[in-house]
């Protein structure tokens, strides 16, 4: 004990816990090394107090039961209406974009048709199959309908036919 | 069948299926031992309610996880030990304490125990105050865990086996943990006596 100190003895155990023989080793330890003296009293000053401070303890007051039950329906109504706001929320995204379809849709029907090529116009557009043949629209950059196309050709056929 | 006397599965059962009077009878048949629990972290009585209140709540989130294998008594005193030790971490207050701090009654205590005048469990309501109030701020420059180990093993006499339980934490663990704290606590009150002493001289 003499050469090893005590602080490990001290270190592995609670000092209540501590044997007879092994606390009177420690106390006689203690007294011949100044190291461990200091050691040893706060030991046994810290043991003190812990027990001391357990020693402390807490009833339930009588309108704990009343507190913890008005506290959990406190809470359960907060989760179902933060639940309902989610819903809410979900519901007004839904109601969103299902508003913006409909819009969508609406231009598309009303809007969109006007800015339609008329087959009118279509006839009347002056291709001939050998510009057709020859790929001289898409040379000059042009675009044309699949109804252009058949025009222009049924056109130059019929008037060879003549 | 009377709630008072419903096995404590039964009173699971019934409280998971949201049975406010189940679960009232939770609250008064273990309050008690959660108290017990909450006062080894907290002092100020309205400190423990609170903490009390908030174990009672996550256990009722949580009861859908008590499977009945161990004591109900059990599986709630390891929530109360965790919601314990996470509401004291999120405080995050570990003030250094010199012998400064000490207040004349606080100083006069110490030099009593230190003499070996006193070291006796047994002291006066005055005394006893003094000591719990001290060793409350020396626990409070330590690490939760360190206090709950302490707290539990050298005050509470408890054993490895049952802060393991009380934590979930392995008991090898356990005795690192109070090996550790042990070393610091008297560190910390080493710290005090010396200094005492020098002030003294």
């Amino acid at each position: 004990m003499r050469d090893e100190h005590i602080k490990r003895l001290l270190d592995e155990a609670p000092l209540a816990s501590l044997g007879k023989s092994e606390l009177a080793a420690a106390r006689a330890h203690a007294e011949g090394c100044a190291e461990c003296r200091r050691t040893f009293e706060a030991a046994q000053v810290s043991s003190l107090m812990l027990r001391t401070r357990a020693d402390e303890t807490f009833e339930p007051s009588p309108f704990f039961q009343t507190r913890v039950l008005a506290a959990l329906r406190e809470r359960r109504a907060a989760e179902e209406g933060w639940t309902f706001a989610r819903l809410w929320k979900s519901a007004g995204l839904l109601v969103s974009s299902m508003a913006a379809t409909t819009a969508a849709l609406a231009v598309l029907t009303f809007v969109a048709p006007q800015e339609q090529v008329s087959a009118q116009e279509v006839a009347s557009t002056p291709y001939t199959a050998e510009a057709l043949l020859f790929d001289e629209a898409e040379a000059e950059g042009g675009q044309m309908t699949y109804e252009q196309v058949l025009t222009t050709l049924y056109e130059s056929e019929d008037e060879e036919a003549r | 069948m009377e709630l008072e006397h419903a096995p404590e599965l039964e009173l699971a059962r019934l409280a998971r299926t949201g049975d406010e009077s189940a679960f009232a009878e939770i609250v008064r048949r273990y309050g008690p031992r959660v108290f017990r629990t909450a006062g080894r972290f907290f002092r100020r009585r309205e400190q423990v309610e609170e903490a009390a209140q908030e174990v009672f709540l996550k256990a009722f989130t949580q009861l859908d996880t008590f499977e009945g294998r161990g004591s109900f008594e059990g599986w709630l005193t390891r929530i109360a030990t965790n919601t314990c030790l996470n509401l004291m971490r999120s405080a995050r207050r570990r003030p250094e304490l010199s012998a400064s701090d000490l207040s004349e009654d606080e100083g006069a205590w110490l030099e009593q125990n230190l003499a070996g005048a006193a070291v006796e469990r047994q002291q006066s309501e005055e005394r006893g105050l003094v000591a719990a109030d001290l060793t409350e701020r020396v626990l409070g420059t330590l690490t939760p865990d360190d206090r709950l180990v302490l707290m539990m093993m050298d005050g509470e006499e408890a054993s490895v086996k049952e802060v393991a339980e009380a934590t979930g934490w392995t008991e090898s663990n356990v005795k690192v943990k109070a090996m550790r704290a042990r070393r610091r606590m008297r560190e910390a009150v080493e710290k005090l006596l010396s200094r005492g002493a020098k002030m003294g001289e």
